[in-house]
């Protein structure tokens, strides 16, 4: 406040050159692109989002060249496999088939009645185990007429949680059983119990079994896993079985090679949709505006109608009313169906946004200097509108790719074996208890496919908002 | 707004006459035989159930003769079970696929309202990054796969009790309906809660906020008779179209918890190509649509008083 | 001077953008008298809203930050209160007007239950009997067929209605000061002076203060006692209505009154528009704020930054002009005796 502290001379008050003007631009001028570009970098998740687009495309068109697996190919000896690594198995001869044990005597009648029969002692495994059959056998218990057998992943807790019932045999002597039923080679866990002919006991045994991995010397030989000339001294060697790094489906089918030729069909679905109909809807949009007047409202009352069909339903009755042929994967006519009942949305944005330009003053301005329809559509028009289309196109595609899922999943899209990610989630739900991977694999590529383009769209959006670029 | 209403109505009855014709004309473009599917076709049997679903007459007639009865309120009688009145079948079980939607509906909306006002309130802090994460896995995430995940924790929740607490399929009891309904409203619940975050941030910043801060009044008071009541009504405007697609996309809920709803049946009649189911059906939907998007559009007159309805 | 209601001491208010922090309000004083009308004038983003809305605590923080300052209410300070603390002045003895009826009224609740929700709130009266003093208070701003408007919604309002209806609304619990923020700036001219008229009576009829926000020199000679002039944060010239019109001080109000038109059509004059724009106040200066403008910029004014002086009985500007050792600049007085 108080000035006399300060010295000041004389000079300091002579009159000064003002060299720097306050107009300042500080941020230089960008086009719109550019400046949406710049935008659409600085966010971190719709970058990510543009990556995982692009992946997926690497994934779906040069997938299948790097991973050459057909995938219709059924690899029955490695069905419903979880992910992993490639297994080593032992070439073994076909199966032969095992008489079992059956003694002449009936286990000896108690003298009074027991409540509850005891399981069977030394309940053990006969030859080695393998995946091509586990062959059990016990010593039989008196009183018996009978004994189950069941099969689990864990250790039996109680009676009631012995696992998946594989079969009984019916009378006290027959004391073996063999399980050739759908075996990896993982730990299970074999229960008995004996059975008085109508009631089970409540008392089990249980052990434990490793089977070992094994392929007949013919498999490998068919799946070329062997050359002829290998065969004949290739019994009781170990080979490695083909890979399967996500594992296979119940029909034994590469997991991978069908998720690669799956999102070939849900892509295509997901991205030529949108483009036809988005491309439909600008044009009939853009003529609806541009004209207005009868030919508006008539355009627009027949997209109402459209707008008001039960979407889901109608995409049903189009796709059998265009009908799919024997052989035929059922693409088109859901690509068809798609377009017809896709195309109002876009169509009432783009009219709108016409109509709102049209009334621009650079419009009128360009009018009264003498532009032609043709240059006022070229050089106004579609340049004002295309920011609002990218981002329809870009939110048009999940919901595209939704469609095709829904649709396959409720088994009315795309025909098997024609794989698309809807029909796998579709397979996968039916083994989803025992084999969840079979589900969700496809389901993890939809999620994420229909993730990255929502946000790509949002970024999109945020981009092109041209109301944003001020609030910064 | 007995004009508008009644003006809402007449446009709603020609929309669905336009459903109703684009149902007939798709299922005359079916190619096949809709008798193939019977065993045993002599030609006399054949003919007489030609006559019976009017299938000898012109197409024109058979269009005039289907719109006569559905006039009447009529839709025929089921091709694969022929002694079943398509009428019977919707009104026995579309009112489990409206029970579930209602619900799902409901939950929809409460579920939207809360998280997407929870989120607006704490934005960029915890609460909003997860419950955002979780909408966007809403959004993401295709239908079945929450139906299949919600059977699964079923399971996994009815062993860890012990006894069926709550049925992993089936239909009956309020507690058949609850993971259903949750499922099948998740997706719109996801969306609701964008967009009422969205609103609610948006108002937070309205003048009209500021000038009941200026009043004085308590955060609290703000909240709910400024900010919450005027970013509900968004929301109430895309519920019309909401119900469309909670409605359809009932059917795979009710496929995947064998639930008995006409969605789980409309399926059933497609596999089976019974025409007269699927367009009843069809046309029976597209009328119950058009008159929940009537009334959405009527309700929020109501509550917006700056809609004047007229 | 007579007692004084409002005084405010060195205010500061900065920003968090994108950009970086935006200096808004660099060191602000002024007080209001008793019954007194305090003009605030200044070009837009001068900081002249961003100052009462501290005062009031509407500045959203973050990205807000008050860091200095005191603004004393009747000797209560009210800086740095919480809502709780600020909500026993706010809408009681501070009632507040905005620029944009249109926007600041709520859209969906009727225009009686906005004025009774404050004396609800306040006075603790009940619906019956708030909603019967709305009536009153809509009578009291001149808005025809009060009962009957109370019950209808914004929309139905023309923005001079809304208007009153906000002052009826601030007017709830008889404040001590009413700050109207640009309050005629979005009406039509004829509805401005209505506004004005209304104001002005009130004042005298409710004995309160008003600090009114504006760039309009023409409402400022209206309606005002006293008058601050800001630029890019300051308060570069204040004094009675007559000093600062008559004997301006600082360069920065002259251009003001030359750019400002007159309804003396055989006068021979120009308007003349200040040229260039105010500084970044991202950076702002660090000499006088006005210096890159300022037809009279001295060596000194680039550096040093000038601080009130006292021109006058309660006239002060902030320009090296007035300091012992410049030159005497007579344009600057020839100007401003028109």
């Amino acid at each position: 406040m108080n000035h006399s502290t300060t010295a000041f001379v004389a000079d300091d008050f002579k009159p000064a050159r003002v060299t720097v003007h306050a107009e300042q631009l500080s941020r230089p001028s960008l086009s719109y692109w550019q400046d949406a570009w710049i935008r659409l970098k600085k966010n971190t998740r719709a970058i990510i989002s543009l990556y995982i687009v692009i992946l997926l495309g690497f994934f779906t068109l040069v997938g299948p060249f790097v991973w050459t697996t057909d995938p219709t190919l059924l690899d029955l000896g490695q069905i419903s496999q979880p992910p992993g690594f490639s297994k080593i198995a032992l070439l073994v001869e076909p199966y032969q088939s095992w008489d079992g044990i059956i003694l002449d005597d009936f286990p000896a009648e108690p003298d009074e009645y027991i409540e509850v029969i005891p399981p069977p002692e030394n309940f053990r495994v006969v030859d080695s185990p393998t995946t091509q059959r586990v062959r059990l056998a016990w010593n039989p218990v008196d009183g018996a007429a009978g004994y189950n057998i069941y099969r689990h992943d864990h250790k039996p807790t109680a009676f009631n949680d012995l696992g998946l019932p594989l079969g009984s045999t019916f009378g006290g002597n027959e004391v073996s059983y063999e399980d050739r039923l759908d075996i990896d080679s993982s730990t299970y866990f074999y229960s008995i119990v004996s059975t008085d002919g109508i009631d089970e006991s409540e008392l089990y045994t249980v052990i434990e079994i490793k089977p070992r991995q094994i392929i007949t010397v013919q498999a490998a030989l068919q799946r070329g896993l062997l050359t002829a000339v290998e065969a004949n001294t290739a019994l009781g060697k170990e080979i490695k079985l083909e890979f399967h790094p996500l594992g296979t489906d119940a029909l034994g089918r590469d997991m991978l090679a069908r998720l690669m030729y799956g999102a070939r069909v849900s892509l295509f679905i997901g991205i030529v949709a949108p483009l036809l109909f988005v491309t439909f809807g600008v044009a009939y949009g853009g003529v609806a505006g541009y004209h207005g007047g009868r030919i508006d409202a008539l355009l627009m009352r027949f997209a109402d109608f459209v707008v008001a069909l039960p979407f889901l339903l109608f995409m049903i009755l189009f796709k059998i009313a265009f009908g799919i042929g024997p052989g035929e994967s059922g693409i088109f006519p859901m690509l068809l169906a798609l377009v017809m009942l896709a195309w109002p949305a876009t169509a009432r944005l783009v009219r709108g946004q016409v109509l709102q330009i049209r009334e621009e003053g650079y419009i009128q301005a360009a009018r009264l200097l003498g532009a032609r329809d043709s240059y006022l559509i070229l050089r106004h028009i579609i340049p004002n509108t295309i920011g609002v289309i990218l981002v329809t196109l870009t939110f048009a595609v999940p919901s595209a790719i939704f469609t095709e899922a829904f649709l396959s999943f409720i088994g009315m899209g795309v025909a098997p074996p024609t794989p698309s990610w809807g029909s796998m989630c579709n397979e996968g739900v039916k083994t989803m208890l025992s084999h969840p991977h079979e589900l969700i694999f496809p389901a993890l590529f939809i999620s994420v496919t229909v993730l990255a383009f929502n946000l790509l769209g949002d970024g999109l959006t945020e981009a092109l908002d041209s109301r944003l670029r001020s609030r910064e | 707004m007995f004009k508008y209403t009644l003006k809402r109505l007449l446009a709603g009855v020609i929309t669905v006459w336009f459903i109703a014709t684009a149902t007939f004309v798709a299922m005359h473009a079916v190619p096949g035989d809709p008798l193939l599917n019977d065993k045993a076709v002599t030609p006399e049997i054949r003919r007489n159930l030609e006559e019976k679903y009017g299938l000898d007459k012109p197409v024109f007639t058979q269009y005039l003769i289907y719109m006569g009865n559905m006039l009447q309120g009529d839709f025929g009688i089921s091709f694969t079970q022929q002694n079943r009145r398509v009428n019977d079948i919707i009104r026995d079980h579309f009112p489990v696929s409206a029970m579930l939607g209602l619900l799902a509906i409901f939950f929809a909306t409460a579920g939207g309202i809360v998280w997407g006002a929870l989120t607006a309130t704490y934005r960029n802090r915890a609460p909003d990054v997860v419950i955002m994460f979780l909408v966007i896995l809403g959004i993401s995430v295709p239908s079945f796969v929450f139906a299949a995940l919600g059977q699964l924790l079923l399971v996994n929740i009815n062993s860890w009790v012990g006894y069926s607490l709550i049925p992993v399929a089936g239909w009956g009891t309020i507690r058949h309906m609850l993971m259903p309904a949750l499922v099948l409203g998740l997706g719109t619940m996801a969306l609701l809660t964008r967009l009422m975050r969205s609103t609610m941030l948006d108002i937070v910043n309205a003048d009209y906020i500021r000038t009941a801060k200026a009043k004085g009044l308590s955060p609290l008071r703000i909240f709910f008779r400024h900010q919450l009541r005027n970013a509900i009504l968004p929301v109430v405007t895309i519920l019309g179209p909401q119900i469309a697609a909670i409605t359809t996309g009932g059917f795979v809920v009710e496929l995947v918890f064998a639930i008995p709803g006409l969605g789980r049946y409309f399926v059933q009649a497609v596999q089976q190509l019974d025409y007269t189911v699927i367009m009843g059906t069809t046309v029976f939907y597209g009328a119950f649509l058009v008159l929940m998007v009537i009334t959405v559009d009527i309700i929020y007159g109501y509550i917006d008083p700056r809609v004047q309805l007229e | 001077m007579s007692d004084i209601v409002l005084d405010v001491k060195n205010l500061r208010v900065e920003f968090d953008t994108y950009g970086g922090i935006v200096k808004a309000v660099r060191g602000v004083s002024f007080s209001v008298p008793r019954g007194q009308t305090l003009a605030i004038v200044g070009e837009s983003g001068c900081g002249k809203s961003v100052t009462v809305q501290a005062i009031m605590g509407l500045i959203p923080m973050p990205p807000g930050r008050i860091t200095s300052g005191s603004a004393k209410l009747n000797g209560q300070e009210m800086l740095g209160l919480s809502p709780k603390e600020a909500n026993q002045f706010r809408g009681v003895e501070i009632g507040m007007i905005f620029q944009d009826p249109m926007t600041s009224l709520n859209p969906t609740m009727t225009i009686g239950d906005q004025i009774a929700e404050t004396l609800i709130v306040h006075r603790g009266y009940t619906k019956k009997a708030s909603a019967k003093i709305a009536v009153d208070l809509l009578d009291k701003t001149k808005i025809p067929e009060a009962a009957k408007r109370a019950r209808q919604y914004p929309f139905e309002f023309s923005g001079g209605m809304l208007q009153r209806s906000m002052i009826a609304m601030s007017l709830a619990c008889n404040p001590t000061v009413l700050i109207a923020d640009e309050p005629t700036t979005a009406l039509d001219v004829t509805i401005q002076a209505e506004i004005l008229e209304l104001m002005l009576e009130l004042k005298r009829t409710e004995g309160m203060s008003i600090i009114l926000i504006t760039h309009d020199l023409a409402v400022v000679a209206r309606v005002a006692d006293d008058v601050a002039v800001m630029y890019a944060g300051q308060i570069i010239e204040s004094g009675s209505v007559d000093q600062i019109f008559y004997e301006s001080a600082h360069p920065y109000t002259m251009g003001l009154k030359e750019a400002m038109p007159t309804n003396k059509p055989n006068e021979e004059r120009k308007l003349m528009p200040i040229s260039g724009s105010p500084p970044d106040l991202f950076h702002p200066p660090a000499g006088c704020g006005y210096f890159a403008r300022c037809p009279h910029a001295m060596d000194i004014c680039e550096s040093n930054q000038p601080s009130g002086f006292r021109i006058a009985a309660d006239h002060y500007a902030s320009c090296w002009l007035h300091h012992e050792l410049a030159p005497e600049v007579d344009a600057l007085h020839l100007v401003g005796d028109q």
